[in-house]
């Protein structure tokens, strides 16, 4: 058998050389902060790119305690996951009302919700921070959940529509025919037909949620309140600034998503591109 | 199954959450913002005191206002440009390879999903003053450049450096954008354009460029509006330098304006920095839009 081998092309060849340095461009600056961050104080200052001499492990325990980043985490998770949750059932209930449903004003209320892409966040802070701080809800986790569970919903809304049309509507006849009502079609049927929908748009409301920084400033002035991003900003203050502290900390926020993007870059990636171009 | 699709009482049920959720934490407090942006807030009665266009007027004579102003439109050029050519390039090139164009195009894209915060720490130290970087270029006896205290210029070194890690860290996602695209023009297309003798570079100028039109206006305009809200970045390298040495963007000085100690607690003045910040999103995309207006072709 002959094989047919293609001469590798320069071009090609200078591409890989320069996808490469690339590759060290994005990597290095992680390779390197998770080698700093055990290295103590006097080391950081004089060989900050030089291979640790000694490992300190004790740095993250230092930096877990002192910089309370156990309840910070604890209070990044409860308002993710709650925020996740609730993105998904609501933001689906409306996109299957929107997408299958059949009502004048479907299409209306889609624009409605869409709108919400465009806003930023910054317009509507004053507002609610003064109506939160009225509700006693500032210092409050669900003050902040509520916020990012409605700056959410338009992508949610957006991606799991575009799943609910692609189900056939033979399958809801069916259903409609052995007896289902339109809560146990949603809910039984639809619902979960749509997961990868409601996977891909769950990654992608944690991991937003999960890095958002002003709100929570704002919101969270409360020491045991913070949330992981506010509590890392702590980190630096104009008077000093412990990065041997400092450096385990931006680790132990910045692994719980990389090893997320790890094991799903290839949904994440899709799901992030579909929503960013809404239609 | 038509009566139960139209069935009003599930509908409402259904839609009810999430509308009531915009119209309660969206569209009422933009209504308010827009009504604060005209009132001057009394921090010790607690009061809005209606002044008309007054925080407007007050702010174009603002000092702080003006740089934060033009820093911020120096993201919006700066993103918008820099995010077309590298994330154009970008994926152009990678779509023409195959072996390990997944990983590569995975990797540039992980900064997206880090938190700003955290890698803007990281940067912080990189540029500092005497460690980092500069400790490297001291040792090899080059100039050590003040990258994040320097305010000399129009647009400021720090500026840059923040602008050039915004690039780092965002165009992943314009490079996602195009390839999206790009992978979706017909291989007809260049398979009948080599056979009339066109090379790889007039194939990219003539299809590539005309088909990815469309996404060029979506990407920018998506930058647009990522650059005006630009905060996390910021805030995490500068900090509170950002009042003494002059580094405002809009949004770092309307939460200074709002809710910093020393800024005060100027509601008023800082609904109508949000205002600002509204209208300069919405002019910004529908500039965009305006120029990269065109037909979809069939593909």
């Amino acid at each position: 058998m002959e094989k047919n081998k293609k001469p590798v092309k320069a071009s090609t060849v200078l591409i890989y050389v320069f996808f490469c340095l690339m590759m060290v461009l994005y990597l290095a600056p992680l390779a390197w902060i998770a080698l700093t961050s055990v290295k103590d104080r006097a080391e950081i200052y004089k060989s900050p790119f030089g291979w640790p001499t000694e490992f300190h492990w004790e740095n993250y325990v230092i930096a877990w305690t002192k910089g309370k980043l156990g309840i910070a985490m604890l209070n990044s998770l409860i308002v993710c996951v709650v925020t996740l949750i609730l993105t998904l059932i609501i933001g689906s209930m409306a996109a299957f009302a929107i997408a299958r449903m059949k009502w004048k004003l479907s299409g209306a209320a889609m624009i409605y919700i869409l709108i919400g892409m465009m806003i930023p966040v910054h317009c509507v802070l004053i507002p609610l921070f003064v109506r939160f701080a009225g509700w006693h809800l500032n210092n409050n986790l669900i003050g902040l959940i509520l916020p990012y569970l409605t700056f959410s919903l338009p992508t949610c809304v957006f991606i799991m529509s575009g799943f609910f049309r692609s189900i056939p509507n033979e399958l809801l006849e069916s259903a409609c025919m052995d007896g289902c009502s339109i809560y146990q079609i949603f809910f039984s049927i639809c619902f979960p037909l749509a997961r990868t929908g409601l996977f891909v748009t769950g990654l992608m409301t944690f991991i937003g949620n999960w890095n958002e920084l002003l709100l929570a400033l704002v919101f969270m002035s409360d020491g045991n309140k913070k949330t992981l991003p506010v509590a890392l900003t702590k980190f630096v203050t104009p008077y000093q600034t412990n990065y041997h502290f400092m450096f385990p900390a931006i680790v132990i926020a910045i692994i719980p998503t990389i090893i997320v993007y790890c094991l799903f870059s290839n949904q994440i990636v899709d799901g992030l591109t579909t929503g960013a171009v809404k239609g | 199954m038509d009566k139960l699709l139209r069935d009003k009482k599930a509908i409402i049920l259904f839609v009810a959450p999430a509308l009531v959720l915009f119209t309660a934490i969206l569209f009422v407090p933009i209504g308010t913002s827009f009504y604060y942006a005209l009132c001057d807030y009394d921090k010790k009665t607690m009061t809005y005191n209606f002044i008309g266009l007054g925080n407007f007027v007050r702010l174009s004579k603002d000092p702080d206002m003006a740089i934060a102003l033009k820093n911020s439109l120096f993201f919006l050029v700066f993103s918008c440009v820099s995010q077309l050519i590298f994330g154009l390039l970008f994926a152009a090139l990678l779509t023409n390879i195959n072996k390990g164009r997944n990983l590569f195009k995975n990797v540039i894209y992980l900064p997206c999903v880090l938190s700003s915060a955290a890698l803007g720490l990281l940067w912080a130290f990189l540029f500092h003053a005497k460690v980092g970087i500069n400790n490297v270029l001291g040792a090899m006896g080059l100039p050590q450049p003040a990258w994040l205290y320097s305010t000399a210029g129009f647009i400021t070194l720090p500026m840059w450096v923040i602008a050039f890690v915004a690039l780092w860290q965002y165009v992943g996602q314009s490079m996602m954008l195009y390839m999206a695209q790009i992978s979706g023009i017909s291989k007809s297309l260049y398979e009948a354009s080599y056979i009339d003798g066109a090379s790889k570079v007039q194939a990219f100028r003539y299809i590539t460029l005309p088909l990815v039109k469309p996404m060029i206006g979506t990407a920018m305009s998506l930058n647009a509006i990522g650059s005006l809200k630009f905060f996390d970045l910021i805030y995490s390298m500068l900090g509170d330098k950002t009042e003494n040495l002059k580094m405002d963007v809009l949004a770092t000085y309307l939460y200074r304006t709002g809710f910093s100690s020393k800024g005060g607690n100027h509601y008023g003045r800082a609904s109508a920095i949000g205002v600002i910040l509204v209208v300069l999103c919405l002019l910004a995309t529908a500039i965009i839009n305006k120029l990269f207006k065109s037909e979809n072709y069939e593909m």
